[in-house]
């Protein structure tokens, strides 16, 4: 069993960063995989529940319909709380066999472990580099720690599949190149760019990203809207995700810059349903599904 | 500057911010020559009724002002000409798409930028000004004052709850926070006279509020989008120009009632008796100033966002380029308020083509106000406030406090024990009932409690100390840990901590945040070491330092990484990350310190009663300060680690000790202690049970019932 750990820290830790296996989880793992699990990140527990599980807990669960959305989460998961505060108090009374967290908490994971033996996986990393490598790594090791190996494989295999499917349907629309954002206010947005998760899907789809610029390490850059007139492709389209601010639109209505922007014209601007901007695979597909099909109708 | 006018006499420029100023000759000449009417026909006409500057001396006046005006514009507009140059090359009409859109860039969001910069720079240096002169206290200005902090938190509340509000009552949002800011912040103030050191007290706290109150809005609703930090950091990022022009009336508006005014103000600095002589309504007339103010800033705040120190430096900067007199102090303050966001806000539109990062104006400015602040404080004058001696009564109240005070201990000693024996085994279970704790649980649930609880009761004694130790020393009662700037420098400790080390453990959390409140307290005493170590400097000094942070952070936060949910979450002082080790390290730190605080005793008792008159008795004063300080900023270092920099504990557990009759120094330390630890384990079981399994951080919460508590109680205690 040693060996099996240490290989697949080694398989693992490559490439994703730390991981943490504490005392027990070898038993847990012979027993035929946990069962117990709590999550602290959203992007794992969507992956977990592709890979047939249903974690115990999540953190934040109130939260997964408005940033998630897919897959549903099913009923009776308990809420953790914060993400970077979740409950101790809840979670030690759940008696979890597995805990999933990511370098983002870092900071809890002496305390989690003390708990239950936990998995930490890293997507978004200080170190950088493409988001979508990082989430595929991520989803096998957290295959490998729930001892569903042959589910991981499947599901990353059906995402690639799907990221295929899609780029042959937008290679007969010749579409344009994209920019993403989030409003923030009226003023301000976030645009999302290398190496993030919006980005490296577009260019497995065969798009553009009108915005050059790299980001940060989370795949986004804020800026005030006036800069999106850098961008100089006339072609270029303007997609916003929800939720966008109540008063965004009507004030920028109002504004001449912004109807001057080529990218705001119409049938050059949209607001979609946003999918998690700091998701894993799940999140990337859903992201494909609503800007395929929007890019199909609007060709 | 190299042309120093005559008339400055007690200050001299500040060595960095206007050094660079190339005196233009002709500029100067022609603003002063048209101002010189302006000041002119209003010069002093009360004291001789005759007495008439004479005019080169009038022009002189206003040669130091007007260079720093030119010089900070000129700089400006060589920026600006920088981007507007290849616009204004290009052929008109626009030869293809590109240069096109380029032009609609420069005049709908660059030229709007530009304006917007210029007004509410001038808005909120004249609203500065006004305040300054009103309330002539040099320090005053709508930073400091909290007014831009109240009106935030009206917008940041109005924003997350009554959205539709924000659609055509913007302004009467903004400006309904910024009055409830000031007349809460001159409320306290009356109190001292508005002593202009108690008034900024009152302010700096006031803001605290509104910014702890802001931040916790912000992290109970913005997980993933922060759009209410760049808001709050006050961004001048423009793509119209509705914002510049609804400022503009309002200003204009402002400026002419500031003018009908003036006569009137001038007359202010006779001073109350010499007005009075004259049958003038001061009351009102300040009352009427003041409201313009609050009005100029709030309207800036609803417009763009918390822009800080504009309105503090501007006017700073006129008085020290030799602007004497109130009209031109608010003339020049307006144009050098102006010029100085203009300044800023083009540098920085320059600078936004090397670095990728998103820095909100408003934020920078504070980042770049702040030591200015804090390199001033030397030259300005302060008074150490005598405590006042009690009134007969209370002196017959004080010989009884004893007794008093000795019944009031019996009963809250079993109250405290009651208090921490309900915190660790009462509270919230996972099935969301308020139960006692399930037996099948008790071993998990006491490791997870006593922790915080132990952390959070030995928190609260020392911030109670701290605050004790801060309001004998400078006999102020708003003197507090957070407005020592110690908890400011915990805070900066953790962001390096949290931006520099990918991941910091909890130790390393905690390391940095005690190596930040070190430094600071370091550079405190060094800074303010000059003057003796007068504990207004060091405050003010502390004052300075905490907006400084408040300000990184600031622009941390608006960059829109997610770590700076992080900081905030620390910020608003959780004990959460409390292991058993730390809080066995505080509990000992408490112990520590305290018995320490015990043997100063005699000095806490001597100090109020004044500089002089304490060094009469035998008290060293420098020697004791130092100590005394020490003590306090150690107290607070420990504190803040593991409750955050925020709680208004050290303000309030004085006070009630105060209010039961404990005036000496041991008595009132051993009670205030007692009510700060009690009061922090309360707000921490308020915190862990109010929105479980969501918890509120114990430091916003005590915050949260700490300040309006203690309004109540200093209107009682009147």
């Amino acid at each position: 069993m040693f060996a099996r750990r240490d290989a697949l820290r080694l398989a693992a830790g490559a490439l994703v960063g730390p991981l943490l296996v504490g005392p027990g989880y070898a038993d847990a793992l012979k027993a035929g995989g946990p069962t117990r699990i709590a999550s602290l990140d959203y992007g794992l527990a969507s992956t977990l529940l592709s890979l047939g599980l249903t974690p115990v807990a999540i953190a934040a669960r109130d939260d997964w319909d408005k940033w998630v959305v897919e897959p549903p989460l099913p009923a009776g998961i308990a809420d953790l709380g914060a993400s970077w505060e979740i409950n101790f108090e809840v979670l030690t009374s759940l008696k979890p066999d597995l805990i999933l967290t990511t370098p983002y908490n870092a900071a809890l994971t002496p305390r989690l472990e003390a708990v239950a033996p936990t998995l930490s996986l890293g997507v978004y990393t200080a170190d950088g580099g493409d988001v979508l490598p990082k989430a595929v790594a991520a989803t096998r090791g957290l295959a490998e720690g729930v001892g569903r190996v042959a589910e991981g494989e499947a599901l990353i295999a059906r995402t690639e599949a799907f990221f295929d499917a899609c780029r042959a349907r937008l290679a007969r629309v010749a579409p344009p190149p994209l920019a993403l954002i989030n409003f923030l206010d009226a003023r301000h947005a976030r645009i999302y760019t290398a190496p993030g998760l919006y980005h490296n899907v577009l260019e497995r789809l065969g798009l553009t990203n009108a915005w050059a610029k790299p980001g940060n390490f989370w795949g986004f850059e804020t800026i005030g809207i006036e800069r999106l007139a850098e961008i100089g492709d006339e072609r270029a389209r303007l997609i916003a995700f929800e939720p966008v601010p109540a008063d965004v639109l009507p004030k920028l209505a109002l504004s001449p810059l912004w109807q001057a922007l080529p990218l705001a014209r119409p049938g050059h601007f949209s607001v979609l349903p946003g999918s998690l901007m700091f998701g894993m695979l799940n999140d990337a597909v859903r992201f494909a599904r609503i800007l395929t099909d929007h890019l199909e109708q609007t060709a | 500057m190299t042309k120093r006018p005559g008339t400055s006499q007690a200050i001299s420029p500040a060595p960095g911010g206007i050094g660079a100023a190339g005196p233009r000759a002709t500029a100067v000449g022609d603003a002063a020559a048209g101002e010189v009417s302006l000041s002119g026909a209003a010069e002093r006409p009360a004291v001789t009724g005759s007495a008439r500057a004479v005019f080169p001396q009038a022009i002189r006046a206003h040669a130091g002002p007007a260079a720093v005006v030119a010089a900070l514009m000129g700089l400006a507009l060589l920026l600006a000409f920088r981007q507007a140059a290849p616009i204004l090359a290009a052929p008109q009409p626009a030869p293809d798409a590109a240069s096109a859109m380029a032009a609609t860039l420069f005049f709908f969001s660059t030229l709007p930028r530009m304006a917007t910069a210029l007004l509410a720079g001038a808005c909120l240096a004249l609203s500065g000004a006004l305040f300054q002169l009103v309330l002539r206290n040099p320090l005053a200005s709508p930073t400091t004052l909290g007014i831009s902090a109240g009106a935030n938190l009206a917008l940041v509340a109005a924003m997350l709850f009554m959205p539709g509000l924000l659609g055509f009552g913007r302004d009467l949002v903004a400006l309904t926070g910024s009055l409830l800011a000031a007349g809460l912040v001159f409320l306290m103030g009356a109190r001292h006279q508005f002593s202009p050191f108690s008034l900024v007290m009152s302010g700096l706290v006031v803001s605290l509020w509104c910014g702890a109150l802001a931040a916790v809005l912000t992290l109970l609703n913005d997980r993933y989008l922060e759009s209410l930090f760049i808001w709050g950091a006050g961004s001048l990022s423009q793509q119209s120009w509705t914002i510049p022009l609804s400022l503009l009336p309002k200003l204009a508006l402002a400026g002419l009632l500031v003018v009908l005014l003036l006569r009137p103000l001038f007359l202010n600095e006779l001073g109350e008796a010499g007005a009075k002589a004259l049958g003038l309504r001061m009351a009102e007339l300040r009352l009427a100033a003041i409201v313009i103010a609050v009005a100029l800033a709030a309207f800036v705040t609803s417009a763009v966002g918390v822009i800080g120190f504009i309105g503090l430096v501007a006017p700073t900067i006129a008085r020290l380029a030799g602007t004497r007199r109130p009209g031109a102090q608010l003339f020049w303050s307006t144009l050098i308020g102006a010029g100085l966001l203009f300044l800023t806000d083009t540098a920085l539109m320059a600078l936004a083509g090397q670095v990728a990062d998103f820095l909100p104006t408003g934020a920078v400015t504070a980042i770049f106000g702040s030591p200015l602040l804090l390199i001033l404080l030397p030259r300005l004058k302060t008074r150490h406030r005598v405590m006042q001696a009690p009134a007969a009564g209370r002196r017959v109240a004080a010989v009884f406090a004893g007794s008093r005070g000795g019944a009031a201990l019996r009963v809250i000693l079993p109250v405290a024990m009651l208090v921490l024996l309900l915190a660790v085994f009462f509270g919230r279970s996972p099935d969301m009932s308020f139960r006692l704790m399930p037996p099948a649980l008790f071993g998990d649930l006491v490791a997870l409690r006593l922790p915080r609880i132990l952390a959070a009761f030995a928190a609260g004694m020392m911030l109670a100390a701290a605050g004790s130790i801060l309001q004998r020393l400078t006999g102020n009662e708003m003197a507090s840990p957070e407005v020592l700037g110690i908890s400011a420098g915990a805070t900066l400790g953790v962001a390096v901590a949290v931006f520099v080390i990918a991941a910091p453990g909890l130790f390393t959390q905690l390391g940095f945040s005690a190596l930040g409140a070190l430094a600071v307290l370091a550079i405190i005493v060094l800074t303010a070491s000059r003057s003796g170590l007068q504990p207004e400097r060091v405050l003010l000094a502390g004052i300075a330092l905490g907006a400084m942070v408040d300000a990184v952070v600031g622009v941390i936060g608006a960059t829109g990484d997610p770590r700076a949910i992080f900081l905030l979450r620390w910020m608003s002082g959780s004990t959460y990350g409390v292991t058993l080790e730390g809080a066995m390290l505080a509990g000992l730190a408490a112990a520590l310190l305290l018995s320490l605080t015990a043997l100063c005793r005699r000095w806490l008792d001597l100090l109020p009663l004044g500089a002089s008159a304490a060094s009469a008795i035998g008290v060293p004063l420098r020697p004791a300060r130092l100590v005394l300080m020490g003590l306090a900023g150690l107290l607070s270092a420990a504190a803040t680690t593991s409750v955050g920099p925020l709680s208004f504990v050290g303000l309030m557990a004085p006070h009630l000790a105060r209010q039961l009759g404990f005036t000496r120094a041991a008595p009132q330390l051993l009670a205030a202690c007692l009510f700060g630890g009690l009061l922090m384990v309360a707000a921490d079981w308020i915190g862990r049970s109010a929105v479980y399994p969501y918890e509120i951080p114990a430091g916003l919460v005590s915050a949260l019932i700490g300040a309006p508590f203690l309004i109540v109680l200093m209107r009682r205690g009147r």
